[in-house]
């Protein structure tokens, strides 16, 4: 999951955001509208990265159906320090 | 000197090579500034190479079209390399720019 983390937060057009979607995240679960709010990005935009990050087992959706929130898996939990090495990068 | 048609064609994907690369370029530069990674200095240092690789082929293509008349295999293989690294290039876009 390390190599995938950098490529798809540094490599790739939207990764800044989704770093700052991972951040938001890790503060609290929040779903797709309060993260479109809190991060000042399009709706769509939002849906989109989380949908990429779901792909690569980075967030998970909750149980509820309607505004469904999004945690962080153990998955990527344990990859944490990765994390925090890529986001120390942004100033 | 009029062109064959397969080096045209091999022609016309490295100008396509050329412009995938453009917006890769693009994304990994503004990615470099953001987080000053190796990774992301290597891929640039790789588009740039790519571009000038594909730039030049563009440029020996017209100035040497001599070199690739009368030889229909040459062109041929020519034409197959463009192809798989226009297909190689694309895909790197693809998953760059989603």
């Amino acid at each position: 999951m390390e190599k995938a983390l950098w490529y798809l937060l540094t490599a790739t057009r939207g990764g800044a955001n989704r770093a700052r979607i991972i951040r938001a995240l890790s503060e609290q679960p929040m779903n797709a509208n309060e993260l479109a709010e809190e991060l000042d990005v399009g709706y769509k935009t939002v849906r989109h990265h989380l949908d990429v990050l779901v792909d690569h087992d980075v967030v998970e959706p909750g149980e509820s159906d309607y505004a469904k929130l999004y945690f962080l898996t153990d998955r990527f939990e344990r990859n944490w320090d990765t994390f925090e090495e890529i986001t120390e990068r942004i100033d | 000197m009029a062109m064959d048609p397969l080096i045209r064609y091999a022609t016309v994907l490295a100008g396509v090579n050329v412009l995938l690369l453009l917006p890769l370029v693009g994304v990994w530069v503004r990615n470099y500034s953001t987080f000053r990674t190796n990774l992301v200095l290597g891929l640039v240092v790789f588009a740039v190479a790519m571009l000038a690789e594909n730039a030049v082929a563009v440029y020996y293509f017209f100035s040497m079209s001599s070199f690739y008349s009368g030889d229909p295999h040459v062109q041929q293989a020519v034409l197959v390399l463009r192809g798989i690294q226009f297909v190689a290039i694309a895909v790197l876009s693809y998953v760059t720019v989603k």
